[in-house]
């Protein structure tokens, strides 16, 4: 066993993607610099608690990280699966941030993973685990990931500044690979579904979301339904807030989704919303309003996904065999590019990026990197 | 032919068989008796196959042959594999494998001259030839160790497998079977040789029969064996030759999972270019290699890491692809190849015309062949030489005997290309000693700057005129090796002549030292630059117009957007500069770098990045990477100053890792009509049809690419969306036929699909070779004409998967294409490997072919692999534990220390000391990882005067781990030091009273079957003498509780499982670093160990089997005492029945007086009988006396007899010899006499 050569890293930039792609690609790395400058430098909580959680589903991972947190040593193991696993996510970040690299893992693992989180289910930041149900799931489903046991049920809702959410996650592990695709066909819109929910606030704010959805919706389709979730009791966790998630359906079978939250925040750092009225919460009516138009600039960009789930996009067609696979985005988003920069460090993949010009969209074609699930067992 | 000639001349003369009448009277009988004979046969035959005999008689027989039938129907069929190599396949490997002394270089020496008519004088490393029109093979001699062999069944796509038919099979062939087994199973075809060694025909019919069968038990009913008959003129005959020539170019070759999924190249040629400096101050210094190969398997990205077999790991420090040194030929219409197509290469033997590097092509002219032809100039006159061609100029002016000083030091003579390299190879000796140390460092100094590859035609019309220039003026030795006074670091060594002309300075040259051969090599510096930018300045004027105007619109754009990116503002000066200065020259100076900005305008050169910094960064530690990313971070427009307010900038490293782009500054009013009806055809309310242009629209200009995407690129962030929706209008015109095409383009794939599909199932369809008519073909196709309905559903899906897949990659260009896929399976690479150990090069032996095989993600990391192992059946004995075996997975070999397990009924991996004898059992041992489901080949034994199969076991990969959980069974014995009720305390199980406490609750048991449980560590006051009275507490007693009470000298067990240790050792075995005629020596097992140092093995006393005598119980009677059989009712009650002994009746009997005159009459009857057999037996005995005395008296007589004669025969040979032996004789004879008297 010779010495370990490590990946060398900087900042704490795409801290999510670089495990994640560090894992899958098994490859140590050593990331350097993280908030070094920063009043308080180092990981943040939650990227602690990131690093749990691939402790928790993984099996011999070595995870260093030197006194005031600012240098970080990773070494991956083999992803392990698991029932009756439990995470606490924290109050800093939403279970969102956790999901994304979380369910790619769980695919590669030596079993299939369930997993109850704890945390917050939604906030302005991350995308929402109502987006993951309904759009993220069915994104996973094309690339051949078998659907029994792909599975997202919220037990309850929690919002920040306290959280109280919990989920339970189940995936299942793909066989030898993921398939190819090639998903450029974002068809059109026949119907939106949404989601409106509430915690520990009145009903009414559910539906003034709902209605000024679909206020702006109904000028483009009548297949419209938002449900509406008004959790009350334990089920409504610890803070109060409200928040809406949408998602349309296309001919094809795209989902393009938009979401957000809306609850005090917690302590310093405050929301994009809360930059404009400081500290003033926006009323269900303008989130209702403003998440049906974010839903529309979605539709406009005309990807077959929306502009959150590139990034995840990205990395499932690189895990794919050595195919071609080619999908169409909308507007490349910032972390779609750092995700395709770290696919070319870590996986060796490279995409060809092409504008399409008469719809204003982005063609990416790749290669995957044939990465197969190696650590499942044979009988 | 010539086999059956020999068998008629070795059989016995035939007798001449009796000639038939033609004509005639009796011929005519016969034909008119013939017929007759026939049906009268018929109709016998007719009788005899009554049809109802071979109907069904039970529905139920006829429903088992049924499902048998299709059963193997079933096993014929295989889940399609998909096979993504593209354009023309690599070379096929073909294995020529075989115990020493069976012939197999002479068989590829014959092979070899059967498809090139080239003599080959030795064979060393692999050779490639041209087979036909769309095949070429690639000969290897498989090496006769197991370490060559193990390498060569990895790489072999056909494996012919030599036996020496007078001896029969060896254990080689036999080990490289099970070998190829377990690597893949390449397609095998076994060659019998020697067969002229059978004097007897029938012999050889046997023989052949008998070999042919053992060959099928171990392969498969119906395996091709091949017989070559004999030698002639010490080579195999040329028809049978032939034949097996057919025979390999119409072999199919399937793909192979391990191989298909897997990089790898078989360097077939190999060169150090160390700089020679540094090998001289220190010759043990790691050296820098370079690796030549066809690619195989799959595609190669830049970056992957390889293991080179023998050596170990490495990263790939460069790749390149080179033209291919064996190309097939063209594929014009017609039958067979022309003498010129029939090329081979083999670097390694020293054959083969041409070696290309990067850089440069060596032409190799073998001795015989240089043949200088008289100059003509004077017979034909000046016309000719003006006819001539300027190859033909330059080759005279080469055979100019004048320009040749020393024929016979450099007779090969390399050649960049221009005529000035071959004059230059005449230099004179004494500055070629010279410069012969020093080339490899020009070679790699001077790769640097002759890096553009341009076209050999180019050059050679160039060199043409250059010699009909300088035809007047003598290009003597002085103007030769011109090196630039620039590379000041080389420059003692060469020497510049100042008044060369400067056309003829500007080449230097290169010798290399290969295999003893002398050879230089021509390179030329500046020229071939200028040429260069000559052209691409044509290139970038042609562009020019649509660039310039390009970039113009591009930066106006910018100029409107809030950010400017770096590159844009470039962009931005070029432009301009461009644009106003009117001067030609000056313009023409921006053009390189304009050109390359104008390039950087490219959506994935701005996620990606430049290529040039990517390249530096390749190399440079990826610490640096991340500066050089942030330097160039991308941000796209529009997006500029919203990133700026989410923080987003160059310098920062710590943004917020966040996957929603949000953008709510950029909301707009969605209630507004334009709007709305801007993405109203993105919805099914809106216009079908509009939608669904759009999206093939799309589709169809997604194909295109180039500059129009720059631009468009542009308008892409603007929102101005009136202007772009008339844009989409035109386009859509433009793009209706387009639509039609587009729709037959899916058609045509999928009907190309279908047919590659059919092809794959009719292999017959398209011959492959080109000499072969049809018949050979259809013998052996063995098409899968009818599969399942399934396997032919995969098998679309894959050959449409295909399909699609080259259509994507065929419309990208050259240099993006091997960015996103890689190098193709197929090219001619270059792999330049640093810091390899200096042994690699000292130790090369050509026999031994380098296999460099690329490892997928995370095959470089070290765990514990779960294979499940089988004892090899040969193997004489069983595998212990821990014994040290060297593995073969994978590329990789490595001797490593395994730990045998077995799978219970709970899941429990439970720790076997030894393999099973006939039963697979897992093995788990720590070693770099390999997917599941490869192939494992274990051996214990390297050495090669072994007589026994080396092959210890075989195994398969099940899964790896980075725990190893294996258990073993443990007893813990204690005894009792006290005993309560039913309480006891322990002593002796555990050793403190920490471990007590680890086993409370256990189960433990008696001897005697007392279960009981461990309860706790006891205290000293119950079980412990406590400190206090002087003792001291004892660690480690426990107490437990029984179900009964137990003795003080019961055993107390308690019955657990430990974990074992997986110990954590691998060794690469390094057996290229080392002689090849070494065997490589690893860890050694304790029973070798043992034997070196002759220790005895330790025996443990009691572990001894013992024969166990126990001794017949015998038991008191049983007293009852007298109390208590009172009291005792009577059936419980001791009766006294004394035993007797035989219990016997005696009955009187009373005769009736007629009875008893019967029975004394009987009586008397009996004793007078008694008296005559005592007389009669008196008699005999008498008898018997006499007839001994007459028999011994015979027999004296019969020995008498004897020794007379015995005394008759020696006298006869008495008499032979000289009479005093004879007298001499005759008185041993009277004492014979006397003797016998006596």
């Amino acid at each position: 066993m010779g010495k370990i050569s490590y990946l060398r890293l900087k900042g704490s930039q795409n801290f999510r993607l670089r495990l994640l792609l560090s894992t899958l690609s098994s490859t140590p790395i050593l990331i350097e610099d993280i908030r070094a400058d920063a009043t308080w430098p180092g990981l943040l909580s939650h990227e602690v608690s990131l690093l749990r959680l691939l402790e928790k589903v993984s099996d011999d991972c070595h995870v260093e990280i030197n006194e005031t947190g600012s240098k970080l040593k990773y070494k991956p193991g083999i992803v392990m699966g698991g029932r009756n696993l439990v995470h606490d996510c924290g109050v800093s970040r939403s279970i969102g941030y956790f999901l994304e690299p979380l369910i790619v893992l769980g695919l590669f693992g030596k079993k299939p993973l369930t997993i109850r989180l704890k945390g917050f289910t939604n906030d302005s930041k991350d995308p929402s685990v109502d987006t993951f149900k309904s759009a993220t799931l069915p994104m996973l489903k094309r690339f051949g990931v078998p659907p029994e046991g792909l599975e997202l049920k919220i037990e309850s809702r929690g919002v920040p500044p306290h959280g109280g959410g919990e989920i339970i996650l189940s995936i299942p592990i793909v066989q030898d690979s993921l398939k190819a695709i090639s998903w450029i066909d974002e068809g059109m819109v026949k119907r939106i579904r949404g989601i409106s929910f509430s915690t520990r606030v009145s009903v009414q704010f559910e539906n003034s979301m709902r209605h000024a959805a679909r206020g702006i919706l109904n000028h483009l389709l009548p297949d419209i339904y938002i449900f509406t979730d008004h959790k009350a009791g334990p089920q409504a966790g610890k803070s109060p807030g409200y928040g809406i998630t949408l998602v349309a359906e296309t001919t094809s079978g795209c989902f393009i989704s938009a979401d957000t939250a809306i609850s005090y925040a917690s302590g310093k750092e405050d929301g994009m919303i809360e930059d404009e009225e400081n500290k003033e919460l926006s009323p269900p009516e303008d989130v209702g309003e403003q998440i049906a138009s974010t839903l529309l600039g979605e539709i406009e960009q005309g990807g077959v996904v929306d502009s959150t789930h590139q990034g995840l996009l990205f990395i499932l067609c690189a895990l794919c065999p050595q195919d071609v696979s080619k999908v169409r985005v909308g507007q490349l988003a910032p972390y779609g590019i750092e995700v395709l920069r770290h696919i070319r460090d870590f996986l060796g993949v490279k995409f060809v990026i092409k504008p399409d010009p008469s719809t204003r969209t982005v063609i990416l074609k790749c290669v995957g990197c044939g990465l197969k699930n190696l650590s499942r067992k044979i009988s | 032919m010539a086999k059956e000639k020999k068998q008629e001349g070795n059989s016995e003369q035939p007798h001449k068989s009796h000639r038939s009448r033609k004509v005639g009277a009796s011929a005519k009988k016969k034909s008119k008796s013939k017929p007759n004979s026939n049906d009268e046969l018929s109709k016998e035959q007719k009788k005899l196959h009554n049809p109802k005999a071979f109907a069904f008689t039970s529905t139920v027989k006829a429903k088992r042959l049924q499902a048998r039938a299709t059963e193997k129907e079933q096993q014929r069929l295989h889940i399609p594999m998909m096979d993504r190599s593209t354009g023309e396949p690599a070379p096929f490997v073909v294995v020529v494998q075989g115990p020493p002394q069976v012939g197999k270089s002479l068989l590829i020496k014959c092979l070899v001259k059967h498809y090139t008519k080239h003599n080959l004088p030795e064979v060393r490393g692999p050779i490639t030839i041209v087979s036909g029109k769309q095949r070429r093979l690639q000969f290897v001699e498989c090496p006769n160790d197991i370490n060559g062999m193990i390498d060569c069944a990895k790489f072999a796509d056909l494996a012919l497998l030599l036996i020496d038919g007078s001896y029969g099979f060896e254990m080689e062939t036999f080990e490289f079977l099970n070998i190829l087994q377990n690597h893949g199973f390449p397609k095998i075809m076994g060659v019998l040789t020697h067969l002229d060694k059978f004097k007897d025909v029938k012999k050889l019919k046997k023989t052949k029969q008998r070999l042919k069968h053992r060959f099928w038990t171990e392969i498969y009913d119906g395996a091709k064996l091949f017989y070559l008959s004999g030698l002639i003129h010490g080579k195999y005959t040329k028809r049978e030759i032939h034949n097996l020539a057919r025979f390999i170019s119409v072999m199919k070759f399937p793909p192979l999972s391990w191989r298909v999924s897997h990089p790898y190249i078989l360097v077939d040629r190999f060169e150090d270019i160390t700089h020679p400096e540094t090998v001289r101050m220190n010759s043990k210094c790691n050296r820098n290699v370079t690796l030549y190969g066809y690619l195989r398997g799959c595609n190669l990205k830049k970056g992957t890491k390889v293991h080179i077999a023998g050596v170990g790991d490495y990263r790939l420090d460069d790749i390149t692809a080179l033209a291919d040194p064996c190309p097939l030929p063209s594929a014009a219409k017609k039958k067979g190849l022309r003498d010129k197509e029939k090329l081979f290469y083999a670097p390694m033997s020293g054959i083969g015309d041409l070696l290309y590097d990067k850089d440069a092509v060596y032409i190799t002219i073998k001795d015989d062949f240089v043949q200088y032809s008289k100059d003509e100039v004077d017979a034909s006159g000046t016309q000719r030489v003006k006819k001539r061609d300027h190859g033909v100029e330059m080759v005279k002016s080469l055979q100019n005997p004048e320009y040749l000083l020393d024929e016979t030091t450099e007779k090969k003579i390399s050649i960049f290309g221009r005529s000035e390299a071959a004059s230059c190879s005449t230099d004179a000796p004494d500055s070629g000693n010279q410069r012969e140390a020093l080339e490899p460092a020009e070679q790699y100094g001077s790769g640097i700057q002759d890096e553009d590859g341009e076209s050999e035609e180019d050059t050679h019309t160039e060199d043409g005129d250059r010699i009909e220039s300088s035809d007047g003026e003598k290009i003597l030795q002085k103007n030769l090796s011109m090196k630039t006074s620039d590379d000041s670091s080389d420059e003692e060594n060469y020497f510049t002549s100042d008044h060369q002309p400067p056309a003829a300075r500007n080449f230097k040259e290169q010798i290399n030292f290969h295999d003893g051969r002398v050879r230089r090599k021509a390179i030329f510096e500046n020229d071939m630059d200028i040429d260069h930018l000559k052209d691409s300045d044509d290139d970038e004027a042609d562009d020019n117009d649509q660039g310039s105007s390009d970039t113009e619109i591009k930066s106006d754009k910018d100029e409107d957007a809030s950010s400017h990116s770096d590159f844009s503002d470039e962009d931005e000066d070029h432009a301009r500069d461009g644009d106003d200065m009117g001067n030609i020259s000056k313009w023409k100076e921006f053009l390189v770098e304009r050109t390359a900005s104008r390039k950087n305008v490219n959506l994935m050169q701005l996620v990606y990045g430049k290529p040039v910094s990517e390249s530096s960064n390749e190399k440079q530690d990826s610490s640096e990477k991340e500066e050089s990313e942030d330097d160039e971070f991308f941000r796209p427009k529009g997006e500029g100053n919203k990133k700026s307010k989410e923080g987003i900038d160059d310098g920062n490293v710590d943004i917020e890792d966040c996957s929603k782009f949000i953008h709510y500054a950029s909301e707009k009013d969605w209630r507004s009509e334009d709007l709305i009806e801007s993405i109203r055809d993105r919805f099914v309310t809106g216009d079908w049809s509009k939608a669904a242009l759009r999206g093939q629209v799309s589709e169809a200009t997604s194909g295109d690419n180039g500059e129009d995407n720059d631009d468009v690129f542009g308008e892409f962030e603007d929102l101005e969306t009136g202007q772009k929706y008339e844009s989409n209008q035109t386009d859509r015109l433009g793009n209706v036929h387009k639509d039609d095409e587009l729709t037959a383009e899916e058609r045509r794939r999928k009907k190309l699909a279908l047919r590659a599909k059919f092809d794959a199932q009719y292999d017959s369809s398209e011959s492959p070779d080109e000499d072969n008519d049809g018949k050979s073909d259809t013998k052996f196709s063995h098409g899968q004409t009818d599969g399942s309905e399934y396997v032919d559903k995969l098998k679309e899906e894959i050959e449409l998967r295909k399909q699609v897949n080259m259509a994507e990659l065929n419309e990208l260009d050259d240099t993006t294409r091997i960015e996103i896929e890689g190098y193709r399976a197929g090219t001619y690479l270059r792999l330049e490997v640093s810091s390899v150990p200096f042994e690699m090069v000292e130790n090369f032996d050509p026999a031994h072919a380098i296999l460099v095989g690329g490892l997928a993600l995370g095959e470089e990391n070290v765990g514990y692999m779960q294979v499940r192992l089988k004892r090899h059946r040969w193997h004489k004995k069983v595998l212990k534990t821990r014994d040290p075996i060297i593995v073969s997975m994978g590329w990789r070999r490595y001797q490593t220390v395994p730990i045998y397990a077995i799978e219970d009924r709970n899941g429990r991996y439970r720790m076997l000391k030894y393999t099973p004898e006939h039963m697979h059992c897992v093995a788990m041992f720590w070693g770099p990882l390999a997917p599941p489901h490869t192939g494992v080949v274990a051996v214990q034994n390297l050495s090669n005067n072994q007589a026994t199969f080396r092959i210890t076991a075989t195994a398969t990969v099940l899964e790896f781990n980075h725990a190893a959980k294996i258990m073993k069974k443990i007893k813990l014995v204690g005894y009792p030091t006290k005993v309560f009720k039913k309480t006891a305390l322990i002593e002796g199980m555990f050793t403190s009273d920490l471990e007590v406490a680890r086993f409370e609750g256990a189960a433990v048991r008696t001897v005697s079957k007392i279960r009981g449980q461990v309860k706790k560590a006891a205290k000293d006051e119950i079980g412990n003498k406590s400190i206090k009275k002087g003792g001291y507490a004892k660690e480690g007693i426990a107490r437990c509780t029984f179900e009964d009470k137990i003795k003080m000298g019961d055993i107390v067990f308690l019955r657990a499982w430990t974990q074992v240790e997986v110990p954590c050792f691998y060794n690469p075995l390094t057996t290229a670093l080392q002689p090849r005629d070494k065997t490589w020596q690893g860890m050694k097992t304790v029973a070798e160990l043992r034997r070196e140092h002759n220790l005895p093995v330790p025996v443990n006393k009691d572990s001894l089997y013992q024969h166990i005598e126990r001794k017949a119980k015998k038991f008191n009677p049983l007293v009852i005492p007298k109390r208590l059989e009172e009291a005792l009712p009577f059936s419980s009650k001791p009766k006294n029945i004394t035993v007797r002994k035989q219990p016997r009746e005696i009955t009187a009997v009373v005769m009736e007086p007629r009875e008893r005159k019967v029975h004394t009459l009987v009586q008397h009857l009996q004793l007078i009988r008694n008296e005559k057999m005592k007389k009669r037996n008196l008699k005999q005995e008498a008898k018997k006396k006499e007839r001994e005395v007459e028999r011994s008296k015979e027999e004296q007589i019969s020995k008498k007899r004897q020794r007379e004669e015995r005394r008759g025969s020696l006298r006869k040979l008495g008499e032979i010899t000289a009479l005093q032996m004879s007298s001499w004789l005759l008185v041993l004879m009277s004492s014979y006499k006397s003797l016998a008297a006596n």
